[in-house]
């Protein structure tokens, strides 16, 4: 990855490096973060539940301090100098961050006066935020009367209030619709073409860093797994991935610890020469290979001397899912078992 | 951040309330029901009985302070419950992106629901007219018994966010909500005057602003007695700055 100084006169829209946060003494959310994210870039965070997504976003817009390390935005160190931070950041949180009892233009009059958003410039910022957004028929309806999808499309637009230089946004389609999660990221793509804003987003939809991303990290237990394009990303799993299935009910795929592929197993078929890695899915064995036609009677063999049995062998080429679950995946699975 | 930055958010979180009255005034009304019964009917019934000395005063215009006092401290007090709420939600954590100061949004919350308190005593004002209490007709007076009680639920309002930062969750905040806003009403003076307790309730009594209050707006109301507004509003300012410093440290809690 190209360092900071590889090229002169660019300041990093966001650089952190050795981030650690632990709440409370004892749950180390952070881990050690380096992350670099370019100017005018849209950066995907990707994690499962409680890798510390939140808990990044929520150092890097200056909610409180990280426990170690440091993180600017475009060179303004986020601990020291935070309120100016505050200036150019718009943020969307995780959770309803508008009041539903008041109408939509309202909250829009409410965060243009919070944010200080001068005066003169109110009226033009609240339409230019509506439009943005595609909320012109709804603006005036009370909040409570919106669709999922309508409210998101409002507290993004808050966001846009102050024409912010890096917006955050922190999963910002999760429990909408297919249609609601598309109209948001139409939005978005309009208002980033006209604007030019830096926008960093916590998902864990794969779907979404694939197609509207130009990079992505992966989180996993505070620390980043892997980082890279999408296209590099899928690349860096560069060859094949056998999946061996389990003809498993629906309920059962949810309780792997049972009827998942045994823990020693696997660790075996890991160790096999032609294979790169393995990690189980509920009922589900991916094994990464570069050449599956050798490598196949080898897993076979091996899982078969440990008694595993299996139903169906397919083979596949890698997609944003198994570099997810490759990187992301394997260790939830293996939860206590291999540390990385 | 700028004291111009910080003044702004409290007027915006002012005006947020406004607007909010504005949609739906509900729940200011069925607010209005419990201090109204207070009124009409144990200050009508304590009346006829007159076993509490009030210096001559009628017991409804005796006790139409401390109710007044009563309901503007339960809306302050439940305006934790906002705040907790809006913990569980993101505008908190959206709020605290704002260029204002901490404790800007602590105390602008806190005047907001000052001026929803007010807004509820406006509304209990003219029903205790209609039952016959008779308060001195000088708009300066009334405007500073407004005051006063702008001051107090102001300062109640800081108190409940403290609360609410130490309470993680609405349910438990609901259950002290009401541990705490009685006791503090019957360890006053604002049902019969403080030589009546029992001594140890006494000094209870002093250290409760909420005797001030009711002290300040009674003289200023009905009795005319203003020998000891400034010790009261003294006592209340303290009260206020106090409760603010406590509220703006403890929010820090709130936050992560
Ligand atoms: N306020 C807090 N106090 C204590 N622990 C916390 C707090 N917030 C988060 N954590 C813990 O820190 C870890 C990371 O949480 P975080 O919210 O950053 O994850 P996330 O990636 O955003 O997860 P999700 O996808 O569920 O939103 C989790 O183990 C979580 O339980
Ligand atoms: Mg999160």
């Amino acid at each position: 990855m190209l360092s900071p100084a590889g090229v002169p006169g660019m300041t990093l829209a966001i650089e952190t490096s050795g981030l650690t946060k632990t709440y409370n003494r004892r749950t180390r959310a952070l881990d050690g973060v380096d992350l670099q994210v370019w100017p005018g870039e849209v950066f995907a965070f990707l994690g499962p539940n409680g890798s510390g997504k939140t808990t990044l976003m929520r150092i890097l817009t200056t909610q409180f301090r990280p426990t170690s390390g440091e993180a600017r935005a475009f060179g303004t160190d986020v601990v020291r100098r935070g309120s100016e931070v505050r200036r150019m950041i718009g943020y969307v949180p995780q959770e309803t961050s508008v009041w539903l009892d008041i109408t939509g233009r309202e909250n829009l009059l409410i965060y243009s006066k919070v944010y200080a958003v001068p005066k003169d410039r109110r009226k033009g910022s609240i339409e230019d935020a509506i439009q943005a957004m595609g909320l012109e028929e709804v603006a005036d309806r009370m909040v409570n009367t919106y669709s999922g999808g309508t409210i998101r499309r409002l507290e993004i637009a808050a966001a846009l209030l102050v024409k912010p230089k890096i917006l955050f946004l922190d999963e910002p389609t999760i429990g909408l619709d297919p249609s609601a999660r598309k109209a948001v990221w139409e939005s978005l793509t309009a208002f980033k073409g006209e604007c030019g804003t830096t926008v960093f987003f916590n998902t864990h939809y794969m779907d979404e860093a694939d197609h509207y991303s130009d990079e992505i990290a992966i989180i996993n237990r505070g620390r980043i797994v892997k980082s890279g394009t999408a296209r590099e990303l899928k690349r860096s799993l560069n060859g094949e991935i056998l999946r061996f299935s389990r003809n498993h009910k629906q309920e059962h795929y949810q309780t792997h610890g049972q009827n998942g592929f045994d823990e020693y197993a696997v660790k075996k078929v890991r160790e096999l020469d032609l294979v790169r890695d393995a990690a189980v899915s509920g009922s589900l064995l991916e094994v990464y290979v570069d050449d599956g036609e050798r490598a196949l009677p080898l897993v076979v063999e091996a899982l078969w001397s440990e008694g595993v049995t299996f139903d169906r062998i397919s083979t596949a080429r890698p997609t944003l899912d198994d570099v997810f679950l490759r990187y992301a995946g394997s260790c939830r699975s293996g939860r206590g078992g291999d540390g990385g | 951040m700028t004291a111009e930055d910080s003044l702004r958010e409290m007027l915006a979180m002012i005006e947020l309330e406004l607007r909010r009255l504005r949609h739906d005034r509900t729940e200011i009304y069925t607010r209005a029901i419990q201090p109204i019964l207070w009124l009409a009917v144990f200050g009508t019934v304590m009346s006829e009985v007159r076993g509490i000395p009030t210096g001559g005063l009628p017991y409804i215009d005796y006790i139409t302070p401390g109710v007044l006092i009563q309901s503007t401290i339960f809306v302050s007090v439940f305006y934790g419950l906002t705040i907790v709420w809006e913990r569980e939600t993101g505008i908190l954590k959206r709020l605290l992106v704002a260029p204002a100061s901490r404790s800007a949004t602590v105390v602008g919350r806190s005047i907001a629901s000052g001026v929803r308190a007010v807004v509820q005593a406006l509304i209990i004002f003219p029903v205790a007219i209609l039952l016959g209490v008779k308060f001195i007709p000088n708009p300066i007076y009334i405007t500073a018994a407004f005051l006063v009680l702008f001051l107090i639920s102001g300062g109640f309002a800081a108190v409940s966010i403290f609360v609410a930062s130490l309470m993680k969750t609405r349910e438990r905040f609901m259950g002290l909500g009401q541990a705490l806003i009685m006791p503090l009403f019957f360890a006053s003076n604002a049902l019969y005057p403080i030589e009546m307790m029992p001594p140890a309730l006494q000094y209870v009594a002093l250290v409760n602003p909420l005797t001030y209050a009711v002290d300040a707006v009674r003289g200023l109301l009905i009795s005319g007695d203003l020998s000891g507004l400034a010790v009261d509003v003294a006592a209340i300012l303290v009260f206020d700055v106090v409760i603010f410093a406590v509220a703006s440290v403890s929010f820090r809690k709130i936050i992560e």
